[in-house]
């Protein structure tokens, strides 16, 4: 491996599309005020938050100063990153300028759309970092069993039936703690095959907390109700780092892993969600290899690394595997009918199922999608689709929110039915 | 020796203690299978055992906005809706509810619940299962049913005719049935006993047909049988059975029960009734959209806007009781047949004919044992209501049956069970739960696709050896 240091230099931000915000504003303006103030705006307008699809109440003119100030900071990370890849130039007065290859991805923005400009990125990113390629490697030696499947099991205390009004004091938590240890305990048992004894963890993280003040020692006391969310984060944290540094033995911060999953996820090399069906947890995995070479034309390279490998993302050709795809998208569907009553399923949860099952990025589950739906529009396809707008009950508004929605036919989906009962019974 | 003199070697061990007596119970209080059987004689089944609090909001909501408005009320709530709120599956008490509900209004006819302002009865109507009610006629056929075996009919007879007497014949006295109305209500459907009390049944039924909600009826309904004749008939129930079974399926049936009907009860005194539909989702989920929009059409022009009395009146108020993911399944019906501006199913707004049934609590997990518990007890003075079960055991019993109500009992009546097996097992408490919890967690999974079980393409090998 050549360079791999800057994996843990962590980047504060996950999406990429902030360079592209950065960039066109730079067109607009030299001056780094003025740029500031056009960033704010198409921050806002390509809903880049804590979650792209989550309505921003504020907006970019009123912000508060706590808010300007994170903005601020956004900002700086960005134009320091784009530094890097040489996108800008900056003088001695601060003003910020274009060079050449700053242009040329911001028209490839244009040309090619987000994917066609995340992938150039991702070439500036990965001739200087190797972090993608650190990282899909990493996937693939840590579960061989389940190539590149990586499994980050927890459970709220709700999850639990720990109801958040019930649980007030120190020996609640302990007993949620010791629910979910037990829990974590048995996930690995399930889907790593091994004997973990989790009891003296959760004491550390207890200590932790006690230590923090979030805890108060004597267990029948009170804490501060307004620290619940922080308490049960600091859980949530505590395991993920837990899998990643002792089950999986990665060697870099939890917040670096994060957010080069993410930024793999928005280039489709890599997933990850928080969402799979009948899964409490995150789960992780590669939609690319690293080879020196492949034969399949279902591959693309995106990358050639100095010792002769390259980055191949996976990208079977539309009607050549549209069969499989259908085949997929059926069978899940009806798994997931299995325990739910009704024709219409979430979108959401089958596009989980199906880029799992094909190892594919989001992005090209929608252009598959999009593809079966105006065959099935024409009536040359095998079974019969409907596409909803409309978003199930049982997704609370903030599940909505952090999931992408699906794009198709140039409205977004939720639900979806399918019906096979027409043309010939698949297998 | 003779067979007739020989005994089997094992006897009926009437001296030892009782399974269960240990727990200070005469039988294990649960049911093995919870399922609500209204017909059953078993309480532990037949919606008998039944907590009022733990779903005290769901009562009040209905007493309030059904109940308690009046009928009179131009304006009342014809159409509600119970939606299950969480996705938990059968089993959550809703049929325990209405089976409840339906006899807390009979009681008195909602005349008490009311302060007098309604007199009400109540229906308890079940779609077939398998697809088998998928029309609107098959379930005006099934409510029809349920009117008949609700007795209301009957009584309405009963109630007239007490009219009749004590109008015509006000020295008559009822001694025989003085505080037992059951055998009041048989008495007045009984013809001997008219004719024993020397009644002139000619001279009744003229006084009855007096009634000014009888004077718009067509002749033929069967009320008015023998009017015409030298014979004086006797109407009983059964006669508005065979005439509505002589009646041809759609417009002339129900015209009979959304408009004849509703003036014998008119003329009985009623001024309103509650159709209780339980799980309403076994009418949309056989029917194709077309289907489900007819029925939504026929079902608003009886309710609101049709040529039916009813339509005029509002006397049927109808409440559905869905599950969760019901509502989505009829959306598009109500929103084409123009129900849904009249009874929105998924409103913006909190809404008053929308009654959400949400899912148990531990606290409602608790009383729901204590309630099952207390109805077995052999010294109902015990110093723990929940005895033997432990508190913990209950968070757990909670836990593992995700808080639904079906499932705890099951759990509760296995736990017990094995609990009695054991001779020195004398309290339940979490740590005999885990050990007996078996593989009823690990069920509810089974058919669900896992990750670890899902089938995915190996890249690497594919990238590698492409075929």
């Amino acid at each position: 491996m050549s360079t791999i240091k800057p994996i843990h230099s962590v980047k504060k931000f996950y999406f990429l599309e902030y360079f592209y915000v950065l960039l066109s504003s730079i067109e607009k303006y030299a001056d780094k005020e003025q740029v500031f103030d056009s960033f704010k705006i198409l921050k806002q307008q390509h809903r880049l938050g804590e979650s792209k699809y989550k309505t921003l109440s504020s907006d970019s003119e009123n912000l508060s100063k706590a808010q300007v100030n994170r903005y601020r900071y956004t900002f700086q990370q960005v134009i320091d990153e784009a530094k890097e890849y040489e996108l800008l130039d900056a003088d001695s007065e601060g003003n910020l300028t274009l060079t050449d290859e700053g242009k040329a991805l911001l028209l490839k923005y244009r040309v090619n759309g987000p994917v066609g400009f995340n992938q150039s990125l991702f070439k500036l990113m990965e001739a200087r970092y190797n972090a993608f390629r650190y990282l899909v490697e990493f996937l693939y030696n840590v579960n061989r069993f389940k190539p590149g499947l990586l499994i980050f099991p927890n459970y709220s205390p709700r999850q639990l039936h720990f109801e958040k009004s019930a649980t007030r004091t120190t020996a609640d938590i302990k007993k949620y703690s010791e629910a979910l240890t037990q829990r974590l305990q048995q996930d690995i048992q399930k889907y790593l095959g091994e004997y973990r004894e989790l009891a003296e963890e959760n004491t550390k993280i207890l200590v932790r907390l006690v230590e923090s003040g979030l805890l108060p020692a004597n267990s029948t006391a009170k804490f501060d109700a307004e620290k619940y969310n922080v308490i049960t984060k600091r859980f949530r944290d505590f395991w993920i780092t837990y899998f990643l540094r002792e089950v999986y033995k990665y060697e870099f911060s939890m917040s670096s892993f994060d957010i080069w999953t993410y930024r793999g996820k928005q280039i489709g090399i890599m997933h990850a969600t928080e969402f799979y069906p009948n899964f409490n947890g995150r789960i992780v995995y590669p939609t690319s290899v690293i080879l020196p070479s492949t034969e399949s034309s279902d591959f693309e390279r995106l990358f050639e690394y100095a010792d002769g490998r390259g980055l191949f993302v996976h990208k079977p050709e539309i009607e050549r595997n549209q069969d499989k795809f259908v085949d997929s998208l059926v069978k899940a569907y009806f798994d997931l009918r299995r325990s739910n009553r009704s024709y219409f399923i979430s979108l959401s949860a089958l596009r989980e199922l199906v880029c799992y099952n094909m190892k594919i990025s989001e992005h090209l589950f929608e252009t598959f999608l999009e593809f079966a739906y105006r065959l099935n529009l024409e009536g040359n396809l095998k079974i019969r689709i409907s596409l909803e707008v409309d978003k199930l009950p049982e997704e609370t508004k903030a599940m909505y929110l952090k999931q992408e929605p699906v794009m198709v036919d140039g409205r977004y989906r939720n639900i979806i039915a399918i019906d096979v009962t027409k043309g010939e019974k698949i297998a | 020796m003779n067979k007739l003199l020989r005994k089997p070697s094992e006897q009926n061990q009437h001296d030892t203690p009782g399974r269960f007596e240990r727990f200070n119970l005469t039988e294990n209080p649960f049911p093995s299978e919870p399922v609500v059987n209204k017909d059953s004689m078993d309480k532990r089944i037949n919606g008998d055992i039944y907590e009022i609090e733990i779903r005290k909001k769901e009562y009040d909501q209905v007493a309030n906005c059904f109940l308690k408005q009046p009928q009179s009320s131009p304006n009342h709530l014809r159409l509600g809706y119970i939606i299950d709120t969480s996705y938990i599956g059968r089993g959550n008490g809703k049929s325990a509810f209405l089976v409840n509900l339906q006899q807390d209004i009979n009681k008195e006819y909602c005349l008490d619940i009311s302060d007098g302002i309604n007199k009400c009865f109540a229906v308890y109507v079940t779609p077939e299962p398998g697809g088998r009610t998928k029309t609107f006629p098959s379930f005006v056929d099934l409510f029809f049913k349920a009117i008949l075996d609700s007795h209301v009919v009957k009584e309405s007879l009963a109630t007239l005719r007490l009219e009749a007497i004590r109008t015509l014949y006000p020295d008559l006295v009822l001694d025989e049935t003085a505080g037992d109305e059951a055998l009041l209500i048989d008495t007045l459907n009984t013809k001997e006993w008219f004719e024993e009390k020397h009644i002139d049944l000619a001279k009744l039924s003229h006084h009855i047909f007096q009634n000014k909600y009888l004077q718009n009826l067509p002749p033929d309904f069967p009320l008015f049988k023998g009017r015409n004749s030298l014979l004086s008939v006797f109407v009983l129930q059964s006669d508005l059975e065979k005439h509505y079974s002589g009646l041809k399926t759609g417009k002339q049936r129900l015209d009979f029960v959304f408009s004849h009907l509703i003036r014998l009860f008119q003329a009985a005194g009623f001024n309103g009734a509650y159709v209780l539909v339980d799980d309403f989702e076994r009418i949309p989920d056989f029917q194709s959209a077309r289907q489900k929009r007819d029925f939504a059409l026929e079902l608003r022009s009886c309710l609101f806007d049709g040529l039916y009395f009813n339509a005029r009146l509002g006397f049927y108020d109808f409440i559905l009781v869905l599950h969760a993911g019901v509502p989505r399944l009829i959306e598009d019906a109500w929103a084409q047949s123009g129900m849904e501006n009249r009874a929105p199913i998924s409103p913006q707004t909190a809404s008053k004919h929308i009654i959400p049934f949400e899912k148990l609590s531990r606290d409602h997990a608790s009383l729901l044992l204590k309630k099952y518990l207390a109805e077995y007890r052999i010294d109902p003075k015990v110093f723990s209501p929940l005895f033997p079960f432990t508190e913990d055991a209950l968070s757990k019993i909670g836990e593992l049956s995700e808080y639904n109500a079906a499932k705890i009992l099951k759990m509760a009546y296995d736990l017990l069970d094995k609990a009695s097996e054991t001779i020195d097992q004398v309290k339940i408490d979490e740590a005999f739960v885990n050990r007996n919890k078996g593989p009823q967690q690990e069920s509810s999974d089974k058919t669900i696709p896992t990750i670890e079980n899902a089938d995915s393409t190996d890249l690497q090998r594919k990238a590698r050896d492409p075929d």
